[in-house]
């Protein structure tokens, strides 16, 4: 029996991770646009607002007047399921993530004692989000963007968690508020394996997310649309949503895993955390917007033949010296 | 007792890449047969941009024709004018005086950047770099356009050969402009090679895909830097002279495999001698006036005549027949991207999806050339 | 194996290379401008709309027979004294290439190209009887420049 001040707790505590997931995306998508319209030495959205902030709110508008097209034939239970399976399991990470540390309360929703562990096993639930939508769409085009990126996101699993486990393993906890604390003398990155095992979890996590030099299953890619070819309106919008959600999440986990979470000299803790988090970002959105795309089988051959194998041996010299 | 064979039946599927296309390069419409990821057969259809060029051409005279030449290869325009007015001279057996030669060569040369510019960087595109080269390329490309927008007024189809000479003569200050414009280019062409070059995402998507054998590109009668990344040293301005190359001093950059990375490597070098030659040109520009007037009704006696010139994405050939009144009797033009495209459907067996468009892209076709 | 592990680093060099280009861009001007509020200042040999010098005009019919798409149409009469006097004078603008063959044609320098640039319309109408004796012509479009 859960008393009424704890129940209106938990809805005001979901109701603020909702809103910042909800603002965060959308700040993100601005963003990205600014970034990469400067890095093309134009301007980006400059018309809506001050240099276009409130861009987001009218594309967001956009995408709520638009008509819901249910194309025949397909799989309905299974087609219409899939945006809330790539959404949710993001949003439900939320719950751990160590924003900072506020007059001595720690800002996370609730600090559980297998944060890790809990992470890692929702983000293998959005592959099915994915597979889903390429199975159900009944397009034989989509099916094959949507296998493509489920056998793309389970290979690049294996690395990132290789990576975080070496974390852990310098941690010695997988709570997410206590991996923070243990670098309060020192930010894992600045060990050397370590640094190998963050350039490991970035790269791995790009891959993860669907993002540009791994973005096979959605850009533009050489002849259809990929997996989310069938959905418009508010459906897609889920599916932008949960993608931007994704970046926001792996950036987190960089920031509390590998940069020393919300610790820092001077500034409050949750704006140092906003700091860290947004600038692996910035980080992921440069080399987006530099590289071109990678091919499917030498997609796979960099996961299985480079990343795992660092990874292991990475992880095996990290047990060596705690050993020691 | 009879034996029953099993028939495991694999499809091979006909995938259509239709006439509107996300890879950028005109209408184009490509039936691939795949078998799984690899491509067994594939149909080109061409056609959607015929207007009937050399149609019109026989119902023109010869100066009114030119502004229709600059509609053939959009993005290279002043090559096209360059060609057609060259055809008529040998037709006529006219001399152009000195400086008229020297504007042209320069002009060419730097069209032939800008077109190089577009060429790479819209392969890039092709690979999924997202739109950050191509509006470097269009960046750079932008200070050719501006130049030839003061030179002739117009920033696409120039209409600035005459028979016999140029529209106008350079403007006030152009001296000035082409140094600086060699001076903002080449390092800019090392930043694009640095960007892509030495990208090991980008050299593992390009070396080894669509490998063109020098036999099989002679057979074909491919042309321009395809020809030359296959190994065969050919370039019209070396080999048959015309206007004044053979007084400029450039080297011509040749491929070893003629995959897609040596097309891709021939086209920035040829980019580095092009501003070679235009340095030479404008150090030694002689005096004089170009300019031609149009209002006389060129009337050539009857025969024919061929000319053929190195336009920046290959030969491109017109062979006028004149039956000696104001209007050519046939014109026939030999586009270069033609039978540049008709070696895709040869490259194309055998590899995967994501590299016919690779291949199409490192082949830099334009439909306004193939189709006229 | 020494060999794997060379590959990866040049590998991943190539690509920082790539990223300190893409980072100076970031940072260096845009060459964008914000159009409608900024315009671009057009050269002094643009072509733009064809427009006529009334006065200038020697009825000669030269652009006449040189426009490759034949967009102009010219009459005229012959008055008491001999003097020639304009029927009408119209522009196709539909059918027009901008080439700038009629303005460099002209032995007067009467017919010659704007600057304007931004022709669109909301008819067609509006595009294909062009009067070019009318000195108001292109009242609506925006920036009409005298050479």
């Amino acid at each position: 029996m859960v008393s009424i001040l704890t129940f209106i707790i938990m809805i005001a505590v979901g109701a603020a991770v909702l809103g910042f997931i909800a603002v965060s995306a959308m700040f993100l998508i601005w963003w990205e646009r600014k970034v990469s319209a400067h890095i093309q030495t134009r301007y980006g959205p400059m018309r809506v607002g001050w240099h276009g902030v409130l861009q987001s709110v009218a594309d967001v508008i956009k995408l709520l007047l638009k008509e819901n097209i249910v194309p025949e034939d397909v799989d309905k239970p299974i087609w219409w399921l899939a945006p809330f399976f790539a959404v949710v399991p993001s949003v439900m990470v939320f719950v751990c993530i160590p924003f900072g540390n506020l007059f001595g309360i720690d800002l996370i929703a609730r600090d559980l004692n297998i944060g890790i562990l809990y992470i890692m096993a929702l983000t293998s639930i959005s592959v099915l989000g994915i597979f889903m939508a390429g199975w159900g769409s009944n397009n034989k085009y989509s099916l094959l963007g949507g296998m493509r990126s489920a056998a793309q996101i389970v290979s690049y699993e294996v690395p990132m968690i290789i990576s975080m486990v070496t974390a852990v393993m310098f941690a010695g906890t997988l709570s997410m508020q206590k991996i923070v604390e243990a670098q309060r003398g020192m930010w894992f990155i600045f060990q050397p394996n370590m640094a190998v095992a963050f350039l490991i979890f970035v790269i791995s996590a790009t891959a993860e997310i669907n993002r540009t030099p791994f973005d096979i299953p959605e850009a533009e890619s050489e002849l259809v649309a990929g997996f989310h070819t069938e959905y418009s309106g508010m459906k897609f919008a889920m599916f932008f949503l949960g993608e931007y959600t994704n970046l926001f999440i792996v950036s987190a986990l960089a920031a509390t895993l590998f940069l020393g979470g919300w610790q820092g000299p001077f500034l409050p803790p949750v704006l140092w955390f906003l700091i860290k988090t947004y600038g692996i970002i910035t980080v992921l959105m440069w080399v987006r917007w530099t590289f071109p795309r990678v091919r499917v089988d030498q997609l796979m051959g960099f996961a299985w033949k480079v990343l795992t194998p660092i990874a292991f041996a990475n992880l095996a010299v990290a047990g060596w010296i705690l050993l020691k | 007792m009879e034996t029953i064979k099993e028939n495991i039946h694999t499809e091979e599927f006909w995938v259509n890449m239709g006439p509107q296309h996300p890879s950028t390069h005109g209408v184009l419409y490509l039936e691939v047969k795949l078998s799984g990821e690899t491509v067994v057969d594939l149909i080109t259809h061409i056609g959607y941009l015929h207007r009937g060029i050399e149609k019109i051409a026989e119902n023109r005279t010869y100066t009114q024709f030119i502004p229709f030449t600059d509609r053939l290869d959009y993005i290279a325009a002043m090559g096209n004018n360059l060609g057609y007015v060259l055809a008529v001279e040998k037709l006529m057996k006219m001399e152009v005086s000195d400086r008229a030669k020297y504007i042209r060569v320069i002009i060419a040369e730097l069209q032939r950047v800008a077109s190089h510019l577009v060429g790479i960087t819209t392969f890039a595109q092709d690979l999924g770099a997202f739109a950050t080269p191509l509006f470097y390329g269009f960046r750079e490309r932008e200070k050719i356009v501006e130049l030839f927008d003061d030179i002739c007024g117009n920033r696409l189809t120039y209409n600035y050969m005459r028979i016999g000479g140029l529209q106008f003569d350079l403007p006030k200050g152009a001296d000035e402009k082409i140094k600086n414009i060699i001076k903002y280019m080449r390092p800019k062409i090392d930043d694009l090679e640095s960007l892509f070059s030495s990208n090991a995402i980008f050299t593992a998507r390009t070396k080894g895909v669509g490998a063109l054998s020098k036999e099989k590109a002679v057979n074909y009668s491919v042309t321009g830097p395809n020809l030359r990344a296959s190994g065969v040293k050919w370039d019209l301005r070396r080999d048959e002279p015309y206007l004044c190359y053979d007084k400029f001093d450039f080297d011509i950059p040749t491929g070893v495999n003629g995959d897609s990375w040596d097309r891709y490597k021939v086209r920035i070098e040829e980019m580095r001698q092009s501003l070679r030659i235009v340095e030479q040109a404008i150090g030694g520009l002689p005096e004089g006036d170009p300019t031609i007037k149009v209002g006389r009704i060129i009337k050539p006696e009857a025969g024919e005549s061929y000319m053929r010139t190195e336009a920046p994405r290959g030969e491109l050939g017109f062979y006028i027949v004149s039956d000696g009144s104001a209007y050519p009797y046939r014109m026939k033009i030999r586009s270069p991207s033609f039978s540049n495209l008709a070696v895709l459907s040869e490259l194309a067996k055998g590899i995967k999806v994501a590299d016919v468009v690779c291949v199409l892209g490192s082949l830099d076709i334009v439909m306004g050339d193939i189709d006229r | 194996m020494i060999k794997y592990f060379i590959n990866i680093v040049a590998g991943a060099i190539s690509l920082m290379k790539g990223l300190f280009v893409t980072f100076k861009n970031l940072f260096s001007k845009a060459v964008t401008v914000q159009y409608p509020t900024q315009k671009l200042q057009m050269t002094e040999r643009y072509r733009g709309l064809v427009d006529l010098r009334i006065e200038k005009c020697i009825k000669c019919y030269m652009c006449v027979k040189i426009c490759p798409t034949a967009c102009l149409a010219l009459a005229h009469k012959e008055t008491a004294e001999k003097k020639k006097e304009f029927v009408y004078f119209k522009y196709n603008m539909e059918l027009c290439c901008f080439c700038g063959l009629c303005d460099q044609v002209c032995p007067t320098q009467a017919i010659y190209l704007n600057q304007i640039y931004e022709i669109a319309v909301y008819g067609r109408d509006k595009l294909r009887d062009i009067d070019l004796l009318n000195t108001e012509k292109y009242g609506e479009w925006a920036h009409p420049t005298v050479k």
